[in-house]
């Protein structure tokens, strides 16, 4: 029952996913954080089987690190989108696979471009404008096909956000009662008030 | 439904007269959902060789990475470039290594062959997902439209297509078979090969 | 300690002081004790082949080894070295066969064994092959070409060269009569009279053991693959005795 979208505009990417934790039909929490900080301008939105996502996160999390300290520069976005789907990749064909699906949201700040990367439990990946996971797919690429813009500034960005989440709860019989919003730009990841 | 239908995505390649030219749609869906409509399935090997992959998305990438590494390492231990037939070679043999889990690709091989006098002559050829390769002399189809795609490329088909009608030819063939099949479409990109050059076109869709 | 050899020659992994490996150079000693062999023009391979004594059945001594349908090689030193190297280098020949769909260029092969050399020089428990090899070869994109390849695992190119034990002598004759463009027969009367040149004994297709490459003119370039085989024709093979004799009597 997981919700999570992603959008791009002009210089920003904005991750949002719902809080809720779930144990079969019972909300255990409200308060979740499924936006993993992985670089200074690099950050995840995991979705997908309970336990395995926090378990391949804080994996991805460890090894972006481990990258930085040895190399005493961050992973860029591509190439950290490539190797996380190599992750996946090798793992849907090993014993136990992972299911986690991610948004990857990354500012290159080499290109002083934002990228948005799509990409699911199989290990396909996908750059894109803007990305959904979960049911609240179905109802958010439709409406940001229509009110997309790459170029739109934070504010009308995060205004196109608030029509996605406002349709979901609208129409969606489980409607999630709360977001988390996080920001990458050139100053880095940041958490927004939703 | 097939895991081979599942991210959708159709390729086509076709022989002409000192020519050969391959196409493949855009569209990356999960299922009938579509995701990205510049979903890239074709991709350059040597100046003179394209490989197509439709089949599994993840599969498409995990077959790039691999045969742009074996592509690599031939050509720094041969101090040569890869030719179609010996590419065809390799990309049977690697997906045959995956004989009881195979990678859920139908690869498709265009390029231009060098021949012994020093000219080049038109190669084209697919395989299944165990690298069983089929050496056709004029057009090979795979992905979900493959059906419609026999269709409408053998009607319009002809020997000796010069590089410009094979390039309509092609068009044409995909851009009609993709609008039948709700699997693919979202776009087209074309390439055209020709001793000398590759010329490619991205074509408009229908978009719905 | 084993005499002989001093402080530094009990490990193959261990340099002496001086920067040598020893027991590399000792390989290389047991090559120069061995017969003759030699190549011209990188399309010619041609050894003798002498035994011990006169009731051996010499048969089925093989000094000239084809390894695919382009390639063949010849050595001096250790027999029994050369068979299991001839043993790695086939299979490796058909391992490229089955990725690639066609043999290996005369180059690649070359490398795959000399980096088989190479590892004996640098493992544990084993001991460097006593043997050096010319290996002589056509493809399409070097032509014919011929390489040497000593037990160090190093290996180069010549146009023609000997190695065995009377690889100096054989090497002057060659110099002298090496030109860049003679006939496939020329070139294997040069290699018969570099081969006379400190021959012991009597040189007959019994005594002596010669291999080809033959240059595929444009035309057979052009057929191709041999109807109903799906192979191209052979660009190596061994000269059978009779064919010896006759060039022999000339």
């Amino acid at each position: 029952m997981d919700v999570s979208f992603a959008i791009t505009g002009k210089g920003y990417v904005i991750l949002a996913a719902d809080t809720t934790a779930a144990h079969s039909i019972l909300k255990v929490k409200l308060d979740e954080d499924k936006i993993k900080e992985l670089s200074p301008h690099l950050a995840m939105a995991y979705s997908g089987e309970p336990g395995d996502t926090v378990q391949f996160a804080e994996y991805v999390e460890r090894n972006i690190r481990l990258y930085q300290i040895r190399n005493l520069y961050p992973l860029r976005p591509a190439s950290a989108a490539s190797w996380i789907r190599r992750s996946l990749a090798d793992s849907l064909r090993s014993r136990k696979p992972y299911s986690v699906n991610l948004l990857l949201g990354g500012y290159d700040t080499n290109t002083h471009t934002p990228h948005l990367y799509w990409m699911d439990y199989l290990g396909t990946l996908t750059e894109v404008p803007f990305g959904a996971h979960g049911y609240g797919s179905y109802f958010a690429l439709s409406l940001l096909d229509r009110y997309h813009d790459p170029e739109a500034p934070l504010e009308e960005g995060l205004a196109v956000l608030r029509r996605c989440i406002d349709e979901v709860a609208k129409r969606l019989i489980v409607a999630q009662p709360k977001y988390k919003v996080k920001v990458i730009d050139k100053d880095g990841v940041r958490e927004i008030e939703f | 439904m097939s895991i081979m239908d599942y991210n959708g995505g159709s390729v086509i390649a076709m022989v002409g007269k000192d020519c050969v030219a391959i196409a493949s749609d855009l569209r990356l869906g999960v299922q009938s959902l579509s995701i990205a409509s510049d979903f890239q399935k074709i991709f350059p090997v040597t100046d003179r060789i394209f490989v197509g992959l439709p089949g599994l998305a993840t599969d498409v990438t995990t077959l790039h990475e691999q045969f742009r590494y074996r592509v690599n390492m031939y050509t720094i231990k041969e101090e040569r470039e890869i030719e179609p037939e010996a590419f065809t070679a390799l990309v049977s043999s690697t997906l045959y290594e995956k004989r009881f889990g195979p990678y859920f690709i139908e690869p498709v091989i265009a390029g231009m062959q060098k021949l012994p006098n020093g000219g080049y002559a038109p190669f084209i050829a697919g395989t299944d997902v165990i690298g069983c390769i089929n050496f056709a002399k004029d057009l090979i189809v795979a992905g979900t439209a493959s059906e419609k795609l026999f269709g409408v490329a053998e009607g319009l088909w002809e020997p000796d297509l010069e590089a410009d009608d094979l390039f309509e030819t092609i068009s044409q063939s995909l851009l009609n078979a993709v609008d039948r099949d709700a699997y693919s479409g979202w776009g087209a990109i074309v390439h055209v090969i020709t001793k000398d050059k590759v010329v490619t076109r991205t074509l408009k869709g229908r978009m719905d | 300690m084993a005499t002989g050899g001093g402080a530094y020659s009990y490990s193959l992994t261990v340099f002496s002081p001086s920067g040598k490996l020893v027991q590399i150079e000792h390989a290389l000693a047991a090559v120069s004790q061995g017969t003759t062999s030699l190549a011209t023009n990188g399309i010619v391979i041609a050894t003798e082949k002498k035994t011990s004594s006169l009731l051996i059945d010499d048969s089925m001594i093989e000094r000239v080894a084809v390894v695919c349908p382009n390639i063949g090689i010849v050595y001096s030193g250790m027999g029994p070295d050369f068979r299991i190297l001839v043993t790695k280098a086939r299979k490796s020949a058909q391992a490229y066969w089955k990725v690639h769909g066609e043999y290996p260029p005369t180059k690649v092969l070359t490398q795959e064994i000399a980096n088989i050399m190479q590892q004996a020089t640098q493992s544990g428990g084993v001991r460097p092959y006593g043997v050096s090899l010319l290996v002589a070869g056509w493809d399409i994109n070097r032509g014919p070409t011929l390489y040497q390849v000593d037990p160090s695992g190093s290996f180069w190119a010549w146009k023609a060269s000997a190695i065995g034990k009377n690889m100096v002598n054989a090497k002057t004759f060659l110099e002298k009569r090496y030109n860049d463009d003679i006939s496939l027969e020329d070139a294997i009367h040069t290699a018969l009279l570099t081969l006379k040149e400190g021959f012991e004994g009597q040189m007959t297709e019994k005594t002596i053991e010669i291999g080809v490459v033959t240059v595929p003119s444009p035309a057979e370039l052009e057929v191709g693959k041999v109807e109903g085989t799906g192979r191209f024709k052979a660009t190596f093979r061994k000269l059978t005795e009779e064919e010896v004799r006759d060039y022999l009597s000339l």
